[in-house]
């Protein structure tokens, strides 16, 4: 992919060292950097007319924002009655490191006053958040509602930097190529465990909804074909983000098998 | 004298700024709408936005942009009280349920992250560096702080020092930064604005002292909870740290606390009555006193004016806070 000289294991590294705590390291699992995410990021920004230090601190605040978000994801939907000392412990700093992470974004970028890009990831959060709800309250009426609606918070934050870069495009690009992402990483999961990693209890007036393979095989379908439909959009300035889509598709030109 | 009386003067104002904030989380999401504006509804003292306001009318007094300030950081303050609910397994806050008893943890997780959000939208309306500067590094500090308030939760090697420090992040950086932002957004001058931020640290520290102090000293009713909960909740406060002057009581708390069953109530309550018994209290009072002096000497160094004395008279009741 070519990240026009900004090389993924530096910004990984550079994250790393953002969010190093001593006691939170000690308590808590380190915060999975999403590569995926962060390969997206670089593409997006790195043909941008940015200049360099501001295109490194918008794909270092972002993913300061995903790993927030995802960090407070692990706060557990309810207190256990009989919740110990080290499940206590390990709720209470997953809020405050989601917190924390939150609180360097905002830093980060004041440190180079840039307020605008400030106001859209908090456009994003706030965006996010109300999504969050939706899914948490399973206010979905199947299946696949309930996966547009997990695709779109997982890709929100990628869009509102597409779009705030004026390539709502690559936004598109990104969120269709995260949901292929998933429904493979689900496929191959329900093929090897017979267990998909995705909640089934139930969407809307559907009881109990069994995933099966077919089922799957049948969005990933659709999603490629729709992902192949954006990349023929994206301007040619963005070759490298073409060719490693390429690359990676779970079955490389040809579709999925159905049924 | 009730303490809303002293700025009695600003209530136009404040309302104006309470339905503002309450504008900002209309969500569209029913119950994150009804989530966020709970702990609004239960009221406040909003001491935040009239340290913003009484800082503003030291310059040039813009009730839009210090809106602005004040709002972000009622809404900064709110969005911190629906996590630390969380951190706590809190079920009353004001005297309300808290959003994690009414929605569960997961809802309060959102709920805070969408206010903190709106919070930095507004923010970002005013273009000033300096205000993000300072507004976003105490947002940083204030989360190590919190950060660290469980890391030396037992820890009886801690001194002193650490426990100003953590109070500092705690509750005095958040008055001071409302103080210094309401003078930023009104163009008083650096210096100023400097001893105002020192104002708002000293009565900060003094504040959240008395504060620990009324935890050992109040009864179960007037705090909502079991007097000498700080012991009890492992969090070590300035009366603990007088008291252990006392080579005997130190070991005593010591002991107490060194094997890791929990620790009863009614043990915590023996241990309350012997800090008591000792100077610790009025020691610690001592100390509050410095620190509200310090205060009040920084806001004489700044021109008359009727909100500088509104300012001392706030320092002044909060001295005296004795419940």
């Amino acid at each position: 992919m070519d990240t026009s000289g900004m090389d993924i294991r530096y910004l990984k590294q550079h994250i790393e060292d953002k969010i190093q705590h001593s006691f939170l390291e000690r308590y808590i699992n380190k915060p999975v950097i999403n590569e995926d995410k962060l390969r997206l990021l670089v593409e997006i920004i790195a043909n941008t007319k940015l200049p360099d230090y501001k295109k490194e601190r918008y794909i270092v605040t972002t993913m300061l924002v995903q790993i927030a978000l995802d960090t407070h994801d692990y706060v557990p939907s309810n207190t256990d009655e009989n919740e110990n000392k080290e499940i206590k412990l390990n709720k209470q700093l997953h809020v405050l490191a989601g917190d924390y992470y939150s609180g360097l974004y905002y830093f980060l970028l004041s440190e180079i006053d840039d307020f605008d890009f400030i106001h859209q990831l908090a456009t994003a959060i706030k965006e996010i958040n109300e999504q969050k709800m939706k899914l948490y309250y399973n206010e979905v009426s199947s299946f696949e509602d309930y996966l547009q609606l997990f695709q779109r918070i997982d890709a929100l934050l990628i869009i509102h930097v597409a779009s705030y870069l004026h390539v709502t495009i690559l936004g598109k690009v990104a969120e269709q190529w995260l949901f292929v992402t998933k429904l493979n990483v689900e496929r191959q999961r329900l093929t090897e465990t017979g267990y998909p990693l995705i909640s089934i209890n139930g969407f809307g007036n559907e009881s109990a909804t069994v995933v099966k393979i077919s089922q799957l095989n049948t969005l990933l379908n659709k999603a490629i074909n729709h992902l192949k439909e954006d990349l023929n959009k994206v301007n040619k300035d963005n070759t490298g983000l073409i060719q490693y889509i390429h690359h990676q598709l779970p079955i490389n030109t040809s579709n999925v098998e159905e049924g | 004298m009730k303490l809303a009386k002293a700025y009695g003067y600003l209530r136009k104002d404040l309302e104006e700024i309470e339905s503002s904030i309450n504008q900002m989380i209309q969500a569209d999401h029913p119950v994150l709408r009804e989530a966020s504006t709970e702990l609004l509804k239960a009221g406040g003292k909003r001491i935040r936005p009239v340290f913003v306001l009484l800082s503003g009318q030291i310059g040039t007094y813009d009730l839009e942009r210090l809106k602005i300030v004040a709002v972000t950081l009622e809404l900064i303050h709110t969005a911190t009280l629906v996590h630390d609910d969380v951190i706590d397994d809190a079920e009353i806050r004001r005297g309300m349920p808290t959003v994690r008893q009414l929605y569960g943890n997961r809802v309060a997780m959102y709920t805070g992250d969408y206010i903190l959000a709106r919070a930095l939208e507004e923010i970002t309306l005013l273009r000033d560096p300096k205000i993000h500067h300072l507004l976003s590094k105490t947002i940083v500090e204030v989360c190590k702080g919190e950060i660290e308030q469980i890391k030396d939760k037992f820890d009886w090697n801690q001194d002193l020092r650490t426990y100003l420090r953590r109070i500092k992040r705690k509750t005095a950086l958040l008055i001071a930064t409302s103080c210094k932002l309401g003078a930023i957004a009104s163009g008083v001058n650096e210096k100023d604005a400097h001893r105002l931020y020192q104002y708002g640290y000293n009565i900060g520290m003094s504040y959240q002292i008395i504060d620990d102090i009324l935890d050992f000293t109040s009864s179960e009713k007037e705090l909502g909870k079991p007097a000498g909960n700080d012991l009890l909740q492992g969090n070590l406060t300035l009366p603990v740290f007088m008291a252990m002057k006392d080579e005997s009581l130190r070991n005593k708390i010591k002991n107490l606390f060194h094997t890791d069953q929990t620790v009863s109530e009614a043990e915590v309550k023996v241990i309350v009555q012997d800090i008591k018994n000792t100077s610790a209290i009025e020691d610690s009072y001592a100390i509050s006193e410095r620190y509200l002096n310090k205060a009040l000497q920084k806001l004489n160094e700044i021109p008359n004016s009727r909100s500088k004395n509104t300012l001392l008279e706030i320092g002044k009741y909060i001295g005296k806070r004795r419940s």
